[in-house]
This record gives C-alpha cells, sequence and structure tokens, in this order.
C-alpha cells in the first residue's frame, strides 16, 4: 500500500500542492487526471524526491519516503517515469538500462533483467547499441518505461505516457501498462487522456488546483455529470 | 625547416600540458555546464603547497607531486563547496562571477603565505636531451607528453568503462533523469571535481616542474591555457582537449620562434578567434544546437 498524506509543496510562495491525500493499492493502477497546471507532474517529482515536500507523510508499505534523496527513494522500490520521458540522449540504450540499475549490485541479476527487458520490448534490442536521442518518441517511452523497470519497483510512476505519442503508440503504451500490471507491478500514473486510462485503470483519483477533488472506480468517474463534461465530452466531440 | 620541426615538437610537448589542462577544465564543464574561473587558481594553491613541503622539508619529487595532486583536489572541492554547491540549476552565471572571486582569494592567500614571487620547484628529469638527427627530444617534454595521453586515455576508459563513468555521463546528459535513475548526483558532481583537480594537479606539476619554479600567476596561466585549448578542442570532448592543447601548444612555439612572444599570445587568440568564427563548437565538439539549450533548461 502506497499512501500519501496531507502533501503540501511550494514554488517560493506559490503552494502547487496544498495538502494532497491518497491512497495506491497494491498490484492495482491508479491514475490521477486534472487540468494543466493542477499540481499533477509536482506530486510526482515530489513522491520521487525531486522537490521537498514543505509538510506531509509519503508512505510505501509503512516506510516514510518524506525528505529521502531521489537515489534512496529508488532504492526503496518507487521509480518514475518522467513526464517528457527524459532518457539519456547520448548514451546507447542498454547503458540508459544500466543507469536505471544503478541502485543495485547483482551484476548477474541486472544482466538477466536487461535480457527480459529485450524480451519485452523488443525494438529496444534492435537498436541496444543505439544512442537513446536518435530513437522515436514511442521507442523513447518504452525505454523510459524500462529504464524505471531496471530498479525493480514495487510502485512505478508514470507521468503523462502517452504526451505527445501517436494514437497507435498510445494503445501500445498502454497495452504494456496493462501487461505489467498484470505481472504484478502497482502503477500509479497521471494521464490527460482519460478514455485511455479508463480502460486500464482500477482506481481515480482527480486534481485540480493542489487539491483532490475526486476520487472513486471507473464507474463512478464515467456517471459523474462534473467529470463527463470536463474530461470526457471530447468523445462525443469527436465522434 | 629545421626549426618548424623542431618547434613542433617542442610545441607538442608544451602543448600536452596544455591539453591536461583542458581536459580538467572540460570534465567540470561537461558536467555542470558551467565555467569554473578558479581551476587554474586551484592548481596553483597545490602546486604552492608543493613548493611549500619541496622547500621547508626538502621533499623529494614524488612527495612534491602527491602534495601538490592533492592539495589541487583540495582546493577544487572547497571551489566546488563554495560557487558550485550553492548555485540551484540554470545559475550558471552565478557560479562563473563567485568562482572570479575565489580566484583572487586565493590568490592573495598564496601571496600572504609565500610572499617572495618565485619559488623553487624540484626538475622532473636532469638528463639531457635525446639527439634525433638535426633535433632534439626534451626528456621531461617526453614524460609530459605520456603523462597526456595516458591520463586522456584513462579519464576515456573511467567515463565509458565504469560505473562511476556511467554515472558521470548519465548527469552530464540529464542530472534529473539521473536522480530518477538512483544515481547519486552529488557525489557524481563532486567526484568530477576531484578528478578534473586532480588532472589539474598533474599537469600543474608537470609544468612547474620543467620550469623549476612556481608564481602566483601561475593561477591565472594555467586557467587561459586550459579554457583557450579546450574551446579550441571543443567543450565537453576529452580528445578534443588534447587535440586543442597540442595545436595550441604548436601554434604559439613556432609563433614565439618567429614572431617573438608579444605575437604569441596574439596568436594564441588569433587562434581561438578563428576557431570560433569556423567551428563555434571546437575541433572535435559538436556544434551547439538550439534544441539542445531548451532541452538543459527544461531539465
Amino acid at each position: 500500500m502506497f499512501e500519501v498524506s496531507d502533501i503540501v509543496a511550494t514554488y517560493g510562495k506559490i503552494e502547487a500542492l496544498k495538502g494532497v491525500s491518497l491512497k495506491v493499492e497494491s498490484g492495482k493502477i491508479t491514475c490521477l487526471l486534472g487540468p494543466n497546471g493542477a499540481g499533477k507532474t509536482t506530486l510526482m517529482m515530489t513522491i520521487a524526491g525531486i522537490l521537498q515536500p514543505r509538510r506531509g507523510a509519503i508512505r510505501l508499505d509503512g516506510m516514510d519516503l518524506a525528505g529521502l534523496s531521489p537515489a534512496r527513494i529508488v532504492s526503496r522500490g518507487v521509480a518514475l517515469v518522467p513526464e517528457n520521458r527524459l532518457v539519456f540522449p547520448q548514451m546507447s540504450v542498454r547503458e540508459n538500462l544500466l543507469a536505471g540499475a544503478y541502485q543495485r549490485r547483482d551484476r548477474a541479476g541486472i544482466d538477466s533483467d536487461i535480457d527480459r527487458m529485450y524480451a519485452r520490448f523488443p525494438r529496444l534490442k534492435e537498436r541496444r547499441e543505439q544512442m537513446a536521442g536518435t530513437l522515436s518518441g514511442g521507442e523513447q517511452q518504452m525505454l523510459a518505461v524500462a529504464r524505471a523497470l531496471m530498479s525493480r519497483p514495487r510502485l512505478l510512476l508514470m507521468d503523462e505516457p502517452s504526451l505527445g505519442l501517436a494514437p497507435l503508440i498510445v494503445a501500445e503504451i498502454f497495452e504494456i501498462i496493462a501487461e505489467l500490471n498484470r505481472d504484478g507491478t502497482t502503477i500509479f500514473l497521471v494521464e490527460q487522456n482519460a478514455h485511455m486510462a479508463l480502460k486500464v485503470a482500477h482506481q481515480f483519483f482527480l486534481m485540480e488546483q493542489g487539491r483532490i477533488t475526486f476520487s472513486g472506480t471507473p464507474g463512478q468517474l464515467a456517471e459523474d455529470e462534473v467529470i463527463q463534461r470536463a474530461y470526457l465530452g471530447s468523445r462525443r466531440a469527436a465522434g | 625547416m629545421v626549426d618548424l620541426v623542431q618547434n613542433t615538437i617542442d610545441g607538442l610537448m608544451i602543448g600536452s600540458s596544455y591539453g591536461l589542462l583542458a581536459l580538467g577544465f572540460t570534465l567540470i564543464f561537461g558536467v555542470m555546464r558551467r565555467l569554473n574561473l578558479s581551476y587554474g587558481p586551484s592548481v596553483m594553491v597545490g602546486a604552492y603547497l608543493g613548493t611549500l613541503v619541496y622547500v621547508q622539508l626538502a621533499a623529494g619529487p614524488l612527495v612534491v607531486l602527491v602534495v601538490t595532486v592533492l592539495g589541487s583536489v583540495l582546493a577544487g572541492l572547497y571551489v566546488e563547496r563554495l560557487c558550485f554547491a550553492p548555485m540551484a540549476a540554470g545559475a550558471g552565471v552565478a557560479s562563473m562571477v563567485s568562482s572570479f572571486a575565489i580566484w583572487m582569494q586565493l590568490e592573495q592567500a598564496a601571496v600572504l603565505v609565500l610572499p617572495r614571487h618565485t619559488y623553487p620547484f624540484p626538475p622532473l628529469a636532469t638528463a639531457d636531451p635525446l639527439a634525433f638527427g638535426p633535433f632534439y627530444l626534451r626528456v621531461d617534454g617526453l614524460i609530459m607528453l605520456a603523462c597526456a595521453l595516458a591520463l586522456s586515455a584513462g579519464v576515456q576508459l573511467l567515463l565509458y568503462r565504469s560505473r562511476v563513468g556511467l554515472a558521470l555521463r548519465a548527469t552530464i546528459n540529464n542530472p534529473v533523469a539521473a536522480h530518477l535513475a538512483g544515481i547519486d548526483v552529488r557525489t557524481a558532481v563532486v567526484f568530477a571535481f576531484a578528478l578534473a583537480s586532480a588532472v589539474g594537479g598533474i599537469a600543474g606539476y608537470l609544468v612547474l616542474a620543467t620550469d623549476q619554479q612556481v608564481t602566483p600567476m601561475f593561477g591565472m596561466w594555467a586557467t587561459f591555457k586550459g579554457l583557450i585549448a579546450m574551446m579550441i578542442g571543443g567543450l565537453g570532448s576529452i580528445p578534443g582537449a588534447i587535440l586543442g592543447g597540442l595545436v595550441l601548444g604548436v601554434v604559439e612555439a613556432n609563433s614565439q620562434w618567429y614572431f617573438g612572444p608579444q605575437v604569441r599570445d596574439l596568436l594564441a587568440y588569433v587562434l581561438l578567434f578563428a576557431c570560433l568564427v569556423l567551428r563555434p563548437g571546437g575541433l572535435l565538439g559538436e556544434a551547439p544546437s538550439r534544441q539542445q539549450d531548451t532541452g538543459r533548461r527544461g531539465a
């Protein structure tokens, strides 16, 4: 069980997170929706330790993660696939994966995990000696996911994995998310694409202006009038 | 013709020390994307500690080398702590300006402790130059060249074949992503400074042992030579740093011989100017691209 309680984070005097609390159940896919500027990425960066919270607790299976360095948080079992992927452009695909396993010391385990990533993402295997910066957007997203998995996380955080990708690639990425979850990885993702998220996620939170304003199951989400209009309205417009 | 070849040989040897200084510069610049003007002065502090143990304790060359390198590393870490660690990402100018202030501080400290203008340094090699037909090879110059090639190859290996090298390159590529991969970026930065200062300390030792003396001006000299060689060779490129140093050395040696010392310095700057106009990224560096810039800012 992963739990965030009453997190406050600020940029200078601006409160980006105004007391955020939520729970992510083990083995499930939990999705955080919300408009631009709601604080979703800030929350992800705070959980990953890049930003320090002013207040509040972040707990994974009872261990407090708030205030730890990003490297410590990775070694405690939380890995973030950041917004815009952020692969290491001038390092090969293989080196990107090795970097993802930086906290681990088991050589044999790392090697076999790299082989597992190649099996799951065959295109990364084809391009393993290629510089990551030369990959397509979809390939970079797969590399970013694989890099995060190399730390063997108990909780995988994903910040807008579909951002800027073609619809076919988005479908593929969500396929992978569902697959990873079936294999037992707990996933907490931020997503603007509510339609895709509805297909895979078990639990939803809505964040607006630094606060959680809704939580519920996919069924409850689809029924909610306001959310219908704000986040799912595009379906009617498109079709 | 004989003169030209002899000058070129001499230029390659002194140029190898420029290359080592540029190597240290480029390591810091690559990791931090910031200019450390105090790089030369921290090597000077190491050299002053070296001459101190040489003069006071009559220490042998090896001890002087160790003291010089350790002193450079300590001074380099001091600069990192004061000018680089406290400055947020994106505050590159603040780091550069404060490193200029620390330069003044280090120079004044050196002059206060050892107020004479020059202090002796143990010679690197006292053997006669080796003669090859009409040409002469200085033994200390050969040692310098060999050290430059070995050290740059060693640093290259370290960067591309070791765990800490992986961490450094990941940090150079994208510091936020390095954090997220579980890399201790702070340790990587400190390591880069220590490594750069150690390389600088070895370069400083080789140069001063060849000159057999050290002055407080050595800090400025080392910063200038390293900076120019780095810019000629290409920011962030290790082979580029060595090549830039060698090119600078050859141009200087020849222009000194044919036109005198004033023109030598002038030509060094003309060379830099030509490089910046024709190949802004340096001989072996990549041309600075807009896309890369926005990537940095985003990080």
